[in-house]
């Protein structure tokens, strides 16, 4: 309770179609500055939260906030700190140019000086050469740039994206990435859906592991890339050792190998010391696509 | 609010059930002005230009019309459905209502439009029949094609043009009941096929004797009956308003 308003917030969220439950007692936040990662297999339910997170459902239990206003009774006004894109590759009027479309979206979102603003988005996603042709003619990756462009046309503080690299080559793969953290890192709240965890695990903070319906874990990337692996001839007694050394902390055994988190040069400097055999010690990158194959195994 | 329109506008003409409708409603009178079998159908000789509208409009109401109005007035929702751009208009924070209410308005517009390329196409297949005076009636007021006398191209006109702006008001109770349909399935061919279906099970009822006069099916020929014109207008105008008020409050909390 003592933590600002959450930008986004799902509240026991569920959604039935007749009886058959397809999502329950969903409940998370995303806070600004915070890239939350939503995975699951197909059906699990991530589309369904999307549509609901963004007002274009409604849920049959539960509430979501847009910084601290409830979205399906707090009008439309609610969505006005809201860009998404809840489609991949993201919809537009194909008789339309590039610059036309996102000309009908400033309006309906209210922008002011809409001009110079669309030039700044076309140029960030690299479409100012293909702005005035209609996007029927576009590729499947400019129109999913595109996409991305209308949902932060308006420099919105919550940002919602179905599979945002959906379809899109490398390059543009990393200009998508790129572009997400620095919009994290000026503080608006990412939440998007993927299936390319190791893709988005060196800037998302949580990831929502959803499997049946249910929010199955959340996964605090937090601390990423400051946790070490070692591997040292007898791992159970230089754990137990290392547990004393100050500036050494979270100290646990992981199969052969012993994680900590803290300074290497002191644990390493440490083990030398008390004569262990340290064969390696290197950063304990989690590999988050092992750790979410590995959890919804049995769902 | 203006803004929107023209957007909706710009969509309605590049749909395609629009344009293939009018271009039969342009094209069909030529067929009935030189049809070999007019006289056998009708009775009729044509006597004047002035009277190719009527044949047209009194053919078209009976289904192409209708049918041409409840897809078209489905489509403009549907079309948006299947290209995904629904979802994309409401993200942005405006109302729903406003959205919807745009369509209606348009797909409202859409009759008179529809009627009034008929109507042009009309006098142009009319043209070699002579658009002057002429001793006889358009169809569409006293008289029918006999007519109670001479009627000048002034008189003609009025009469056409307000037999075609009847047909219009006629037409407005189905495409709000398609767009009702759109709203609830989300689906052009299943708006337009419902509302087809219920137009088609309405015009069953009349077995019903007290149901008839409160039928908008009662109603579909009241271009050519100035007379019901006091009950049917206002009647026709009610279920339009129903239909309409009744698609604006599904959409608000329709699940896209």
């Amino acid at each position: 309770m003592s933590e600002a308003v959450a930008a986004l917030e799902a509240e026991r969220l569920g959604k039935k179609y007749g009886r058959r439950p397809v999502l329950e007692n969903i409940t998370f936040a995303v806070q600004p500055g915070e890239v939350y990662a939503l995975a699951g297999p197909n059906g699990s339910g991530k589309t369904t939260l999307i549509r609901l997170l963004t007002g274009l459902a409604f849920p049959t239990s539960g509430v979501v906030r847009m910084l601290g206003q409830d979205v399906y009774n707090g009008g439309y006004v609610a969505r006005r700190a809201l860009g998404a894109v809840v489609e991949a590759p993201a919809a537009f009027y194909p008789h339309l140019t590039g610059r036309q479309n996102l000309e009908m979206i400033a309006f309906l979102t209210g922008l002011s000086k809409m001009e110079t603003r669309i030039r700044e988005v076309l140029a960030r996603l690299e479409l100012l050469s293909v702005a005035d042709q209609p996007v029927r003619t576009y590729s499947l990756g400019q129109r999913q740039r595109l996409g991305l462009a209308s949902a932060i046309l308006h420099e919105p503080q919550i940002l919602i994206l179905d599979e945002p690299t959906s379809g899109l080559d490398p390059q543009g793969i990393n200009k998508v990435h790129e572009i997400l953290a620095e919009l994290a890192w000026k503080g608006v709240a990412v939440l998007l859906s993927t299936h390319h965890l190791r893709e988005v695990s060196a800037y998302v903070d949580k990831v929502g592991i959803l499997g049946g319906g249910r929010l199955l874990e959340e996964v605090k990337l937090s601390t990423k890339g400051e946790t070490y692996r070692l591997r040292v001839d007898d791992p159970a007694r230089a754990a137990a050792f290392l547990k004393t050394v100050p500036g050494v902390q979270n100290v646990s055994l992981r199969g052969v190998n012993v994680i900590f988190e803290g300074s290497p040069n002191v644990a390493l400097a440490a083990l030398v010391r008390e004569h262990y055999q340290v064969q390696f010690l290197e950063p304990d990158y989690f590999d988050l696509y092992d750790y979410y194959r590995e959890r919804i195994k049995n769902v | 609010m203006l803004r929107v329109l023209i957007w909706e506008f710009g969509k309605l003409v590049r749909l395609r059930s629009v344009q293939i409708g009018l271009l039969a409603a342009l094209v069909l009178p030529v067929l009935w002005a030189f049809a070999p079998g007019l006289r056998a159908q009708y009775g009729l000789e044509l006597v004047s230009g002035w009277q190719v509208p009527a044949l047209s409009l009194l053919t078209g109401m009976d289904f192409l019309f209708p049918f041409l109005t409840a897809m078209a007035a489905a489509e403009v929702l549907g079309s948006e459905v299947s290209m995904g751009t629904l979802k994309s208009v409401l993200l942005r924070p405006s109302p729903r209502s406003r959205l919807l209410l745009a369509k209606i308005i348009v797909v409202l517009a859409y009759p008179f439009i529809l009627l009034a390329v008929s109507l042009a196409g009309s006098l142009v297949a009319g043209l070699p029949f002579g658009l002057g005076s002429f001793f006889g009636g358009t169809g569409l007021g006293a008289g029918s094609f006999a007519g109670v006398g001479q009627l000048s191209p002034a008189e003609a006109l009025l009469e056409l043009l307000r037999a075609h702006a009847l047909a219009g008001v006629v037409l407005w109770p189905l495409s709000a009941l398609a767009m009702l349909y759109a709203v609830i399935f989300l689906s052009t061919t299943s708006a337009a096929l419902a509302a087809v279906s219920t137009l088609l099970l309405m015009r069953l009822l009349i077995a019903f004797p007290a149901l008839q006069p409160f039928l908008l099916t009662s109603y579909l020929d009241l271009y050519i009956r100035p007379a019901a014109v006091g009950l049917g207008l206002p009647l026709l105008i009610i279920y339009t308003v129903g239909f309409a008020v009744l698609a604006l409050l599904i959409f608000e909390r329709k699940d896209i």
